[in-house]
């Protein structure tokens, strides 16, 4: 059954009230709410090669409405933000419903139908002052000194112009009051924003929740290699607790307030 | 519970990004950049990310206000243009069609600004035309 009909029978037998998809719209494909009150347009639902995060538009939908069934329409970044929102009771997985579109590596495609599996591109002074988008952690640590190191990232991060974009796009930020516009942590009105604090908060807090979606650093101006910073924080926590971020729907070991943890921290080679 | 999304241009600057709303129940809820327009590809500022904020602020100007006698009322359009119109015509007579100035913004659109050098140069009949871009 195409995904049309599919989606057509989700809400006409009631199990959603309103599916998350796309459409086309002037030439765009933008997201879009499918409805029984607008059944009409379903004809035009469409899966984008263009990711926006339609999890965090589902977290908007049940602060006006908590219990709200929503479907969705999921890549495996999809799913694993899910996941993570699941884990934290950003969303309850009862009232989420998703169908699986192609990604990449898919038995069917060799390629996926989205932008995040286009490598992206790094330029010869980028490659020389700051960080390759694509290079690998271990070449990275092997290549370059602390001092080094430090440089880099600090050519990288001073270009930020503080848009909150990283942020805002993100998936598994949600917090209603945000570190990164604490006056005591980050110094309003400053641009650069303070650095490297700036990024190593977002960083910390990226640790057991990241799942690699690539969607902040698709929308950063800057163009920071924000996944390669995330990705090495998961790193140390993959080392030190055995955990991936939405690889599945179980305690994350930093869900610690007023919770038992159950994630046993491994000892640490030192 | 109806949810779409929007497509627009921002209009804080003259760069005018692509930008998406969301919009739940007719409230425009969250900005996003809009992931396939050619300016911004997929990336905003901090006022693209927030426009959200002035379309729905409560101190947003709905409709025309005239002042008088020191206090700003709540006027039709009509009223507002009349009254507009009626001024400007006595300042240009009293001292001169110089003593006008037209500035225009980034935030408007070619066309807008075109019709508005219109106004100051065939109807008001000056050249003082200038662009918040120079100030
Ligand atoms: S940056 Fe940190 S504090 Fe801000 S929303 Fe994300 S996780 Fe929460
Ligand atoms: S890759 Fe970026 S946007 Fe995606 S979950 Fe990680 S921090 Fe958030
Ligand atoms: S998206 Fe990039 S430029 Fe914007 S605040 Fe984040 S790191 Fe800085
Ligand atoms: S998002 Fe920023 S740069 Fe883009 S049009 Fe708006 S104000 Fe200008």
């Amino acid at each position: 059954m195409d995904i049309t009909r599919q989606v057509e029978q989700l809400l006409k037998q009631g199990r959603v009230d309103i599916f998350l998809g796309y459409k086309e719209l002037y030439g765009h494909l933008i997201p879009h709410g499918y409805t029984l009150d607008n059944l009409e347009e379903l004809e035009n639902l469409k899966v984008s090669q263009h990711r926006y995060s339609l999890e965090k538009v589902a977290t908007h939908l049940v602060e006006k409405k908590p219990d709200l069934k929503i479907g969705i329409i999921a890549r495996d970044c999809n799913q694993r933000a899910l996941n993570i929102l699941y884990t934290w009771n950003q969303l309850n997985p009862e009232n989420i419903e998703t169908l699986g579109v192609n990604c990449c590596p898919s038995k069917t495609r060799k390629h996926g139908d989205c932008s995040y599996l286009e490598p992206k591109k790094t330029g010869e002074f980028k490659k020389e002052n700051g960080i390759d988008f694509n290079a690998e952690p271990e070449a990275f640590m092997a290549e370059f000194d602390n001092p080094e190191r430090f440089s880099h990232w600090m050519y990288e991060f001073n270009k930020c112009i503080k848009c909150y974009g990283c942020r805002n796009v993100c998936p598994v930020c949600f917090c209603p009051e945000c570190s990164l516009e604490n006056p005591d942590l980050v110094e309003p009105g400053s641009l650069p924003p303070e650095v490297p604090i700036f990024h190593l908060i977002r960083a910390t807090h990226m640790a057991g929740r990241c799942v690699d979606c690539g969607l902040c650093e698709d929308a950063c101006p800057a163009e920071i290699p924000l996944r390669f910073l995330y990705r090495q924080m998961n790193q140390i926590v993959g080392d030190v607790f055995g955990y991936a971020p939405g690889e599945g729907i179980e305690k994350s070991p930093f869900t610690i307030i007023g919770d038992k943890v159950t994630l046993e921290p491994k000892p640490m080679d030192v | 519970m109806n949810c779409k999304f929007v497509p627009s241009v921002c209009s804080y600057c003259g760069t005018g990004c692509g930008v998406l709303f969301e919009v739940i129940d007719g409230k425009i809820n969250a900005t996003l950049p809009l992931k396939s327009h050619p300016v911004n590809q997929g990336k905003l500022c901090i006022k693209g990310w927030n426009l959200h904020e002035y379309i729905n602020s409560f101190m947003r100007l709905k409709g025309p206000l005239v002042k008088e006698a020191g206090r700003f009322q709540k006027a039709t359009w009509d009223e507002a243009v009349n009254h507009a119109a009626k001024n400007f015509n006595r300042i240009k007579a009293d001292h001169g069609p110089d003593s006008i100035g037209v500035l225009v913004s980034a935030k408007v659109t070619n066309e807008e600004n075109y019709l508005a050098q219109k106004l100051a140069r065939a109807a008001i009949r000056t050249n003082n035309v200038d662009h918040c871009a120079r100030l």
